[in-house]
């Protein structure tokens, strides 16, 4: 077991099969990503968000369901997260997660692809959080062989400029979101970043307000948010 | 208010006695039961106005406050890493005792599992009022285990103790903080996958430095590392104050001067000698179990408030 670790690169969260993100003990395996500490920012973002504590919010993509489990530890009797993935892994892996966490009447897990299985809470929604696959497919060969040999491919990749599931993030979000309410997604760096904050206060400035890119602890813009008009 | 009626009260009480005593009609029975009464009514009072006296003096507000505690083996080699580790568990069973408490921060192990530095958060009411006075440098004379002569060593242990200071007191605001943490360069986020969850904050105005690598997830290094930036902070203003509010003060006991040598282990004589007011205590074991500290921190609460009302008489 040691011996594959070591010669195939195979990452130590695979190996004891827990990755520490935030305060909580989340459990991996092959097939899910490894939840990254850049990511934990995100639910400090979401906690600042007014009211946040009694909305319904998804996370979509959401892998080992860190995101959604973190989250609902800190919602109120009202507040729900919908945790959306299209792997079967995933979701076996956040339901596992859910339960380790007794969050099972705060987290509902739903299977399909991203918007897909929210037809329900179509306008309902407080919030939208992703961590959406956002790296360059021509990036892909030279990522550090923990990653790029290990990792699931459907979590990582993301098309031609690493945006083709981010911009379908933007343009589904005005029908889910209701009024006033606040997007975070993750993205690749200062590139993707920019691109999308300039994207969305342009072509859908009627839509949205407050729309800005908020750096990680490296000093990268690693994250898009904003609210709904 | 209540002990000023308390107090009017005891004085009328003795009003009261003072004749009894000294009206000749009454009985002698009576009047020897009055006088031992008024001799403890006069007892009582004097505690009163002690006690009103005491409430009249500016309090430190920062006593109530929980604490956090930095052990630092110094000059001694491996010796002091596990006088640093005697002195830390010290204070965890001096805490359990007054029922506050204890958390592990961080401990940085030396070659020997001694300390090279360690440190914790003491939790529960007045727990920095009472600690407040261990901060300096605490000396030990005795012969290591790692001796084999035999030969006798003295080693030193510094010891900090800070309030703890919440968001309120302290605002770090962002563009202060600089934050620092494994990259492996390149783009972060899906791209790089690590093990290392270290965490560095530099506070830039001041250039206070917290690094904790404790913890398993970067998330819970950083919110340590801000914590105990926070109470070094406040400290530093606390300290400030002190010094402004009389120069005087600022030399007296409790001040947390750390370079000052207040406390000494001596293990072959099986003293503890605290030098600030020259107490020995003749059992080091108990002291080391977290026992009768209270003999040198009551004496040093009672020389603080002494040198109080002498600078509130000044
Ligand atoms: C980068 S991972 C993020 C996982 C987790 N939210 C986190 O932050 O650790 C992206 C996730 O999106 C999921 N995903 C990829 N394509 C999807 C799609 N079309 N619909 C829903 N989820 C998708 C992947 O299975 C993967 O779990």
């Amino acid at each position: 077991m040691w011996a594959r670790h070591v010669r195939d690169r195979r990452p130590f969260q695979y190996v004891v099969g827990n990755e520490h993100w935030r305060d909580l003990v989340v459990a991996v395996r092959d097939g899910v990503l490894i939840p990254r500490p850049e990511t934990e920012a995100v639910v400090d973002m979401v906690r600042n968000v007014e009211g946040f504590a009694d909305g319904w919010w998804a996370d979509l993509g959401t892998g080992s369901g860190a995101i959604a489990v973190a989250v609902a530890r800190e919602l109120g009797p009202e507040g729900k997260v919908f945790a959306v993935d299209v792997s079967e892994v995933a979701i076996e892996v956040a339901r596992l997660n859910v339960q380790r966490y007794g969050m099972q009447d705060k987290v509902e897990i739903r299977h399909g692809s991203w918007f897909e299985p929210l037809e329900d809470v179509k306008g309902k929604l407080m919030g939208v959080i992703s961590n959406p696959p956002y790296i360059p497919t021509d990036d892909l060969p030279r990522l550090q062989p923990e990653v790029g040999w290990h990792e699931p491919k459907l979590a990582l990749d993301g098309g031609k400029d690493g945006l083709e599931h981010l911009l379908h993030l933007c343009e589904g979000l005005s029908s889910v979101l209701k009024p006033g309410g606040f997007f975070v997604f993750e993205t690749n760096g200062n590139k993707q970043s920019e691109f999308l904050v300039d994207l969305i206060s342009t072509k859908w400035s009627s839509s949205f307000h407050n729309v800005e890119a908020v750096l990680d602890f490296a000093e990268i813009k690693r994250f898009v948010t904003g609210y709904r008009r | 208010m209540e002990l000023i009626k308390e107090l009017r009260s005891k004085q009328e009480e003795i009003e009261g006695l003072k004749s009894l005593v000294t009206n000749a009609c009454e009985e002698k029975d009576m009047r020897e039961m009055a006088a031992e009464e008024l001799l403890e009514t006069v007892e009582e009072e004097k505690r009163l106005q002690h006690e009103l006296f005491r409430s009249l003096l500016p309090k430190d507000e920062a006593d109530e406050r929980d604490c956090i505690l930095e052990v630092r083996a110094g000059t001694g080699g491996e010796e002091a890493s596990l006088f640093a580790m005697d002195i830390f568990r010290m204070y965890e069973k001096y805490a359990q005792k007054n029922g506050w408490k204890f958390d592990v921060i961080g401990i940085m192990e030396s070659a020997v599992k001694g300390y090279k530095e360690a440190s914790g958060t003491i939790s529960g009411p007045g727990a920095f009022g009472k600690l407040k006075f261990e901060s300096g440098i605490h000396r030990v004379q005795r012969v290591p285990v790692t001796e084999k002569s035999g030969r006798l060593h003295t080693s030193a242990v510094s010891v900090a103790v800070l309030p703890q200071a919440d968001e309120v007191d302290v605002q770090l605001r962002n563009e202060d903080l600089r934050i620092d943490t494994y990259r492996s360069g390149g783009s972060g986020g899906q791209s790089v996958n690590t093990t290392d969850s270290a965490v560095r904050v530099t506070h830039i105005p001041t250039g206070t430095v917290v690094a904790i690598q404790d913890e398993r997830s970067q998330h819970m290094n950083k919110a340590k590392a801000l914590k105990i930036l926070r109470a070094r902070l406040y400290e530093i203003e606390r300290q400030r104050l002190h010094m402004n509010r009389s120069k005087l003060r600022s030399e007296q006991i409790g001040s947390g001067d750390r370079s000052e040598r207040i406390r000494t282990y001596n293990f072959p004589q099986g003293r503890v000698t605290d030098h600030r007011v020259g107490i020995t205590h003749h059992s080091i074991a108990d002291v080391m179990e977290g026992e009768n500290l209270d003999v040198f921190i009551d004496a040093l609460l009672l020389q603080e408030e002494m040198d109080a009302i002498a600078s509130f008489a000044a």
